[in-house]
């Protein structure tokens, strides 16, 4: 019965000549019309000349079913768990065997999926949690490059949110990831350009890796916090690659000479910003953000907070400028000096405030920058008196233990100066002067003392002398004398 | 000026009989030989033992003995008292010389045998006056309460606890509990102030008793010469002066020592943290220290360390006795044997100090 | 007339003797002097830097009962808070201005008393009865909220 369907199916011509007659399995599947065989007509493999057998094992060359489907001649029938992704890698591993189709592929995808966080045990525990037909598909493989692949840039993001979306499914395996990541990379620019059929942008694998999938807290992981800046600068500094984009191509140069860069990436403090903290992972922006020239508030809460409440809220919002990065930048952030304030070269009160206009800034800024630097130097003169004292050996530990008093303003200043008010910042310049005050007259007051003390001892040591040597001269007068009287008798 | 002091000396002549005391005094005399310049370090740790009492009297108004304010008290003294930083350094320099100078007197006593009859009882209390000195520095070195004098009793009360048999009573007697402890700080502080004073006091009367009743030792050499050919100089005003000169210059040296050279506060004392490295006791103590280190840790079946203290407490009894076992000297004959003995001593003292000090 | 000068002083003799007494007598009292002022200054007790304290917190407004005195901890000074029968707070220094013991307020006689010697206070501070001198100085109360707090009379 089935050798006639298997003829029938000859007529009928479904594939092509060559290939059929090569592939004698797809010709009695085709024939019924089964969806494997359906997809097989285009798949890549089918088109290099695999047939079926090349994966299922077995004969192709036959027609009769019992030979072609022999478990003796290899078939193995439809496989399960891993024994899927072994077959593939059966050739897809082989240097040698991808070599003779003239392949350009990687051959290491099988070892490195296997090391990766999809290469898990699933919770039968029978199987790894991915295998390759898992993304790819089973049987309508196409390239990579192929719009029609799962994989395909384009269709990628969709493929992986089969699970990844997938709530109850996430659940068995990882109930804190969330399962909205492709919601919300719909809302960022590489979500919005994807779904355009942009394939240059950013999907998931470009960030997350295709095969080596690493979980996020893996120092290995192409996303881990210490990478994700060479993994997002892998596009955004490739200036070829960006040329079709209007936006610049320098942030990571930036990004990696300012404090953030230096930060993260030299002295791996992971308390530090990599892009995704500002321009948020999957969505245009951090969660609860409502557009990235505020987040610098997520941070650095105390400075957004004065801010908002400061004279520049309102003329910032007003002339559109975004509120942090006006005067500190965006990527290439410099640590924060007291240059940063005032009307001299290098602050940047003076790209908006000059004495005809907006003056009473103008003047706010001097002001500013001249208590801030009148306090550092009533520090350093405190601290030089201090060392003074100490070296010359007078006890000075109160003191010295109160310098942390005129820091502690210091570092406050840099905070208050946020709210962009001369009285506010007098007020904390203030206990910063009044520490330094206070230390000074004591420092002095030991150095002082110790010139006292030498003094003094001269004074004493010149009357001790005095004595000393009169009462020694008294001493020998009265034995002289002793000694005439002694020689009278 | 004449006719008040005469008034005066005869108004307190009439009620303490002073004629018969200047009388005596008058004549007292000083032998001047070779050795006449060790005689003035009886009268120099005197001066240094009052000096040691008016320092700490004064330093009494300030300091304050327990645990959690000693440190802070001295720290206050040094920095805050006026002249606090005087007084201070010069207590702790002071206390330093007086051991010295009271080495120096006791072993020029030794080498001119002045111990010898009828002078054993001045040896003996001079001896003990030493050991209480030395009490004394052992006590008031913790009062700081710094590092190296918390390690320092440590060891010290330590080692103590090593004699057989009243060893460990003794220790617990000393600390107050089984360590070192606040306890220990209040004992010290009582045995400092009141109980060694006290015990030095009754010491030091009969000590300068005797010597007033029993005059100046003179040298066997000094005795042999014939009566007219001997050199001597009276006690009043000469010797006196000269002492007083002698001791003018000391205060002198030790202001210079307390303005130059102040004594460190140190770290306060953890009974928690490690000992710091190279601790070690007083120089006084250091020869002993040091000693130790070279006996093996076990001799037949003895522990070493208690073959070390035993050793040094049967030498140190013998050093007391010698009035009593040199019988040669007492008989009025040249013993050459103390001579080489006291020699032997002296080097060995400087030696192990030396060594203990630099190694 | 002799017999006090047993020494005919020549001429010389006197100058040289005068004058090195005179060195003598001045160096000692200079030398007696550089030695008894650091003592007596010593003993002088150095100034001590008091922490100024320019208000505190009581409590709440319902630890206080009407009609009652509480003692409250004013840097290193006892001041009293006392709330009237009308529920009105009113603050005093506690120290009596006569010998400086603790004052406490008397429910039953309705004042301010001191134990040491029975003087009295009425409630806006001034002495009415005893040995006082003077009337204890008054401190600002200030509520917010929940809080009562005490602070200096400007």
């Amino acid at each position: 019965m089935r050798s006639i369907v298997c003829v029938a199916a000859v007529c009928a011509g479904v594939c092509a000549p060559t290939a059929l007659a090569l592939d004698k399995c797809l010709v009695c599947h085709a024939a019924v019309a089964d969806k494997p065989s359906s997809l097989f007509a285009r798949d890549i493999h089918h088109l290099k000349g695999i047939s079926c057998a090349g994966c299922h094992g077995g004969d192709a060359s036959t027609d009769d079913m019992e030979k072609a489907m022999d478990r003796g001649a290899g078939f193995i029938g439809v496989p399960k768990g891993d024994s899927v992704s072994a077959v593939c890698a059966r050739c897809h591993s082989d240097a040698t065997t991808m070599a003779g189709y003239q392949s350009t592929l990687p051959t290491n995808q099988y070892v490195l999926l296997q090391s990766s966080v999809h290469g898990k045990l699933s919770i039968s525990g029978k199987e790894r949690i991915v295998q390759c037909t898992t993304c790819h598909n089973a049987h309508g493989i196409t390239k990579v490059t192929d719009p029609a692949s799962p994989v395909y840039p384009v269709n990628a993001a969709a493929t992986c949110a089969r699970c990844h979306g997938d709530a109850k499914f996430m659940r068995l395996y990882n109930p804190s990831l969330p399962v909205d990541q492709l919601e919300k990379y719909r809302t960022s620019v590489h979500g919005a350009k994807n779904a355009a059929g942009d394939a240059k942008t950013a999907q998931c694998a470009s960030c997350h890796g295709s095969h080596d999938i690493l979980s996020i807290k893996d120092v290995k992981s192409k996303v881990y916090p210490t990478n994700i800046p060479t993994t997002c600068a892998s596009c955004h500094s490739n200036a070829a690659y960006m040329a079709s984009y209007a936006i610049p191509t320098d942030q990571f140069e930036k990004y990696a000479k300012g404090v953030h860069g230096v930060a993260l990436l030299e002295k791996h403090d992971l308390g530090a910003p990599a892009c995704n903290n500002c321009h948020g992972n999957h969505g245009a922006t951090p969660p609860g953000v409502e557009s990235i020239s505020k987040v610098c508030g997520i941070c650095h809460a105390l400075n957004a907070d004065l801010f908002s409440s400061s004279p520049h809220k309102k003329g910032f919002d007003e002339m559109k400028k975004p509120e942090c990065e006006t005067c500190h930048g965006n990527h290439g952030i410099v640590a924060a000096s007291n240059v940063l304030i005032g009307n001299s070269s290098g602050s940047v009160c003076s790209r908006c405030h000059s004495e005809k206009e907006r003056e009473k800034g103008f003047v706010a800024a001097g002001v500013m920058r001249m208590l801030i630097d009148s306090l550092q130097r009533a520090d350093d003169r405190a601290r030089t008196l201090v060392d003074e004292a100490e070296q010359k050996g007078m006890e000075i530990s109160e003191a010295k233990y109160k310098l942390r008093d005129v820091r502690q303003a210091q570092l406050e200043t840099r905070t208050i100066v946020h709210a962009f008010s001369s009285e506010k910042l007098r007020e904390t310049t203030g206990k910063g002067f009044a520490a330094a005050a206070v230390i000074t007259v004591e420092a002095n007051s030991a150095i002082d003392e110790y010139f006292f003390r030498r003094i003094g001892l001269g004074a004493a040591t010149f009357s001790i002398t005095v004595l000393a040597v009169s009462l020694y001269l008294y001493i020998r007068r009265i034995e002289r004398k002793q000694r005439q009287a002694e020689a009278s008798h | 000026m004449k006719t008040i002091s005469n008034r005066l000396y005869a108004w307190i002549d009439e009620r303490v009989q002073l004629k018969d005391l200047v009388a005596f005094m008058a004549k007292k005399y000083v032998p001047v030989h070779r050795g006449s310049i060790w005689y003035y370090f009886g009268g120099v740790s005197l001066f240094l033992f009052i000096i040691q009492v008016v320092t700490g009297i004064l330093l009494l108004l300030y300091y304050k003995g327990s645990e959690s304010l000693a440190f802070e008290s001295v720290q206050f003294i040094m920095s805050k008292v006026t002249f606090g930083w005087l007084i201070r350094s010069i207590h702790s320099w002071t206390a330093n010389l007086f051991i010295l100078s009271a080495l120096i007197h006791m072993f020029s006593v030794f080498f001119e045998r002045a111990y010898r009859r009828p002078r054993e009882v001045t040896w003996l209390t001079g001896m003990l006056m030493l050991f209480v000195g030395l009490g004394f520095g052992f006590s008031g070195y913790l009062l700081p309460w710094n590092e190296l004098s918390y390690f320092a009793t440590k060891v010290g009360t330590d080692i103590a606890g090593v004699i057989p048999v009243v060893g460990k009573p003794i220790m617990i007697f000393l600390r107050g509990e089984t360590d070192v402890t606040g306890a220990t700080l209040s004992r010290f502080f009582g045995f400092h102030i009141a109980v060694l004073p006290g015990i030095f006091t009754v010491l030091l009367a009969v000590h300068l008793l005797l010597v007033q009743r029993q005059g100046m030792s003179q040298p066997q050499e000094f005795e042999a010469t014939p009566a007219e050919n001997r050199k001597t100089m009276p006690f009043f005003p000469n010797f006196l002066l000269r002492d007083l000169l002698f001791w003018l210059i000391i205060l002198n040296v030790l202001a210079m020592l307390a303005v130059f050279f102040p004594w460190e506060l140190g770290r306060k004392a953890d009974p928690f943290a490690s000992a710091p490295a190279g601790i070690r006791p007083e120089w006084y103590f250091l020869f002993m220290f040091q000693s130790l280190k070279y006996i093996p840790a076990r001799l037949w079946f003895i522990d070493g360390e208690i073959f070390g203290v035993l050793l040094f407490g049967a030498a140190g009894l013998l050093w007391l006795l010698v009035p009593f076992w040199d019988r040669k000297s007492s008989g009025g004959k040249r013993n050459r044997l103390i001579t080489y003995i006291g020699l032997f001593v002296v080097v060995y003292i400087i030696i192990f100090t030396l060594l203990g000090w630099f190694l | 007339m002799l017999t006090m000068n047993e020494h005919i002083s020549t001429p010389a003799d006197g100058g040289k003797r005068d004058f090195l007494k005179y060195i003598l007598g001045g160096s000692l009292i200079a030398w007696a002097s550089s030695v008894l002022y650091p003592l007596f200054a010593y003993m002088r007790p150095p100034v001590q830097t008091e922490v100024e304290v320019s208000s505190v917190k009581a409590g709440k407004l319902s630890t206080f009962d009407k009609d009652s005195g509480t003692i409250v901890r004013f840097g290193n000074k006892p001041v009293i808070l006392i709330r009237t029968s009308t529920g009105e707070f009113r603050s005093f220094s506690a120290t009596c201005t006569h010998l400086d013991c603790t004052v406490q307020y008397r429910k039953d006689m309705g004042v301010i008393w001191c134990a040491c010697h029975n003087g009295k206070y009425d409630l806006n501070g001034h002495n009415i009865s005893g040995p006082p001198p003077r009337p204890l100085d008054g401190y600002r109360v200030i509520i917010q909220g929940d809080d009562i707090f005490i602070s200096k009379q400007t």
